[in-house]
This record gives structure tokens, C-alpha cells and sequence, in this order.
């Protein structure tokens, strides 16, 4: 094939966009044709300058709240309510059954259970939202080294991500996430059959010893290091999570 | 309480994506202040045809709509102005692939600085600026950078190849008169 007809595959290939056998043949014409390689390394060039030295721009403080109090308002507030007790109903008809639809039922059984906590709700909100909108994971990977740097890349705090498979707590990835009007990290475990979504964001206040409470079924262990709070949030047992929170946050 | 829940469910699958939004009305608008109402446009637009969300990737959904929402406040803000402008011909870019031949000097791009390289991106024409956004900060394949911009993907590979071709363009010309200071 000739080096003209080459030009938009070599682009393809840049952009791995060009399937099998083509990939094949183009790749081994470059091999053999050096303007062709010299292309392609420069295409490969440009892409690499603009991935790794384009600066991005992250939306301003304030942004999300303002976008949240802005929607439009379509049922009066039941704040006396918490939704998650609701949602049984959606979640049937969204075609979600099993397991999810029981953790719904317990809600509905377990609700108002003892005082109203609102950081604590939300926690346990984030928590169930995560397991019902199919959105676990923003990055999902047992890899800690991939997870840690897409989640710095995007916040303004760094929370660790560990490596807690060989204590039997696997990590399974990490996504962005908006708890109690907080923008933050959700870092995501698992303990046997159930999730652990460890919440991290920026909170300047003192370091805090681990603190352990329980509302509607689930085991919330927060405390405050370095810089950030955390809200470990699961269904697994509360000695469990209390030795999770240990792994994670003992520094 | 139905409705209570589709807004939260609207809220978990758009928030998330909140810095995309902004990235992409901020390199489209220029500035901070106007890719705020860009997005905060988007996100009500969004919400208010949530329902018409068939599944899928929701950020390429979403990016779409940020992109309508920047080209109607173009149109409401800046009558006149011409929005996207005029692509050069293929021909022409051929002639200028053909007119030099790659070289050693293309590894220049790799000591590009960010500053340098931000000027020389906002010196771009917004549809190509735009697309290298889609694609190489975003990630996003031929076929979502067409959904989003409603573009045929034969046009968005070309564009793409262009858009890069430029780029490249004004980087070896402000290198040969050493003045990439004047960008
Ligand atoms: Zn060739």
C-alpha cells in the first residue's frame, strides 16, 4: 500500500483506533518505511504533549451546591424522611432485584431506628446510592497504584489508597464522590460479599481517635487525619469495619 | 417521592462529571466566569431531559449538552460572531503533511511547556480545540467525540488529523523564529 493511502491509518493507529488486520499491515509497513514511522512518532508525540501538559481546569468551589440548589424543586422537602427508605419501588422497577431490592427492604424495615443525623444519613445515603445507581466505581482496578494518582488528579486531597487484599479486605477502585456537601474521594473495598465505601475529603481539623455508630443497618467509623476526615460506611459487622478503619487509617 | 428520587439519581450521575463540564465550557468560553453559566445552563438542560437518557455513557450525554448550551449563549451573548469557523481544505492540509516531511525536529514537542502550550491551543479555531479536548483530556473514542458534536466520524478524523496538524503547525513556526513568547 502506498505511504499516501497509509496517512489516515497511521492516524487510526495513533489512536488505536484501527482494528485487526489493518492494525497488523499498517504497523508493519511503519516498521519498514521510515517517513511512515516518522509520522507516526510525531502523531504519538502530539498526543502525549497534549495528555500529559494541557492544563485542565476544575470547577470552582461553590459550583456544585449552586448547580444542586438551582434544580428545580418538584416534591415539598420531607426532611422528617429520609429518601433511602423509599426507594424499595424504584429500585423493582429499574430492574435492580436481589440483593439490592433486599437492602432497600431493610432500609424500609430498620428506618428511624434513632436520632436524626444528617452527616450520618448521608453517609449511609452515599453508601446505598453507590450499590443502586450501578456507579461504584469511577476507576475500577485492585491496582493502588492507578487509583491514588486518578484520585489526586481530581481532588484536592490524597487520601491512601491500600493494598488490603491479604488481610481480606480487596480493593476494588475509586470514584468521585459528593457525601454531605462535600466534594471527595469514595474508595471502595470489599469484605466477603459485602461493599465498604471508604469516604475521604478535606477537612483541616485536628486528628480525632476512630469514632464507631450504626444507624439503619449499616456500621459508619469515622475519624480525622491528617488533614482529612474519613467515613468508612458498610454492612459488614462493626468489629469488622472498626478493624478495617485500623488498616486504613493507621498510619 | 418518586420525583425526590430522580433528582438524586440525576445528581449522582451528574455531579461526578462536574469537572468535565467545566473543563470543556472553560476551554470553549475562555474564561471562568461565563463557562460557570455555561454549565450551570447544562446541568438544568440536563436535568430537565433527564428522562430522555437512554443508558450509556453519561458524560458524553452530558458533554453534549454542555457543547448546545455554549453554542446558544455564543448566540445570545455574541450575535455575530462567527462561531466555528471555516475548516481548510483537505487538499491544502495534505500539501502542507507533503511540505515537511517529518523530521527530527518534531521531538522539539516534547520540551513544550504547559503555559506555551495553553496559548497555542487557545490560539487554535474552536472546532479544533474543542475536539483535541474531547479526545485526549476526555478520552473519548471517534464515535462519542461524533455523538457529541454531532459530526459524521469520517469529519471527526479528519478534523482530528487537522486539529493536530495545526497544533503541530504553530509549534514548529514559533520555534523557528524562536518566539514563541509572541503566541
Ligand atoms: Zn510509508
Amino acid at each position: 500500500m502506498s505511504c499516501e493511502r497509509m496517512r489516515p491509518l497511521l492516524v487510526r493507529l495513533a489512536d488505536g483506533a484501527l482494528p485487526q488486520p489493518r492494525r497488523y499491515f499498517v504497523a508493519r509497513h511503519a516498521a519498514h518505511c521510515s517517513q511512515c514511522a516518522a509520522r507516526l512518532d510525531e502523531l504519538c508525540a502530539i498526543r502525549t504533549m497534549l495528555r500529559t501538559k494541557l492544563p485542565t481546569h476544575r470547577a470552582p468551589p461553590g459550583l456544585a451546591s449552586r448547580i444542586v440548589a438551582a434544580l428545580p424543586r418538584e416534591t415539598p422537602p420531607a426532611p422528617s424522611r429520609p429518601w433511602f427508605r423509599i426507594p424499595a419501588f424504584g429500585i423493582a422497577s429499574s430492574g435492580m432485584f436481589g440483593a439490592l431490592a433486599g437492602i432497600a427492604l431493610t432500609l424500609v424495615l430498620l428506618h428511624d431506628g434513632g436520632r436524626d443525623d444528617p452527616t450520618l444519613r448521608n453517609l449511609i445515603g452515599g453508601h446505598v446510592r453507590s450499590l443502586m445507581a450501578e456507579h461504584l466505581m469511577d476507576v475500577a482496578t485492585s491496582d493502588r497504584h492507578t487509583v491514588k494518582p486518578w484520585l489526586s488528579a481530581r481532588l484536592d486531597v490524597s487520601p491512601p489508597v491500600r493494598d488490603l487484599a491479604d488481610v481480606g479486605f480487596p480493593l476494588l477502585g475509586g470514584r468521585l464522590e459528593y457525601v454531605d456537601g462535600h466534594k471527595g474521594a469514595a474508595v471502595v473495598y470489599r469484605r466477603a460479599q459485602h461493599i465498604i465505601n471508604l469516604f475521604a475529603w478535606a477537612d483541616a481539623g485536628p486528628n480525632t481517635g476512630f469514632r464507631e455508630q450504626a444507624q439503619q443497618g449499616f456500621n459508619v467509623v469515622s475519624w480525622r487525619a491528617g488533614g482529612i476526615a474519613y467515613h468508612a460506611v458498610s454492612d459488614v459487622n462493626s468489629d469488622e469495619l472498626a478493624a478495617f478503619a485500623r488498616l486504613v487509617g493507621g498510619t | 417521592m418518586a420525583l425526590d428520587d430522580r433528582k438524586r439519581r440525576f445528581e449522582v450521575l451528574a455531579l461526578p462529571h462536574l469537572d468535565a463540564a467545566f473543563n470543556l465550557a472553560r476551554w470553549l468560553a475562555g474564561n471562568t466566569t461565563d463557562a460557570e453559566d455555561v454549565v450551570q445552563d447544562a446541568y438544568l438542560r440536563a436535568y430537565r431531559y433527564f428522562s430522555s437518557f437512554q443508558g450509556g455513557d453519561f458524560r458524553v450525554w452530558l458533554l453534549g449538552i454542555v457543547r448546545n448550551c455554549f453554542i446558544d449563549w455564543v448566540r445570545e451573548n455574541r450575535s455575530g460572531r462567527m462561531l466555528f469557523q471555516a475548516e481548510p481544505n483537505a487538499a491544502e492540509v495534505e500539501t502542507v503533511w507533503t511540505a515537511t516531511p517529518p523530521d527530527p525536529e518534531a521531538l522539539l514537542l516534547e520540551t513544550l511547556d504547559s503555559q506555551t502550550l495553553e496559548r497555542m491551543m487557545a490560539h487554535l479555531p474552536l472546532e479544533y480545540r474543542e475536539i483535541l479536548l474531547l479526545r485526549e483530556v476526555e478520552d473519548l473514542s471517534y464515535k462519542e467525540i461524533a455523538t457529541i458534536t454531532t459530526t459524521p466520524i469520517g469529519t471527526v478524523m479528519s478534523r482530528l488529523s487537522r486539529a493536530r496538524l495545526a497544533l503541530r503547525k504553530l509549534w514548529l513556526g514559533a520555534e523557528t523564529k524562536e518566539a514563541s513568547h509572541v503566541l
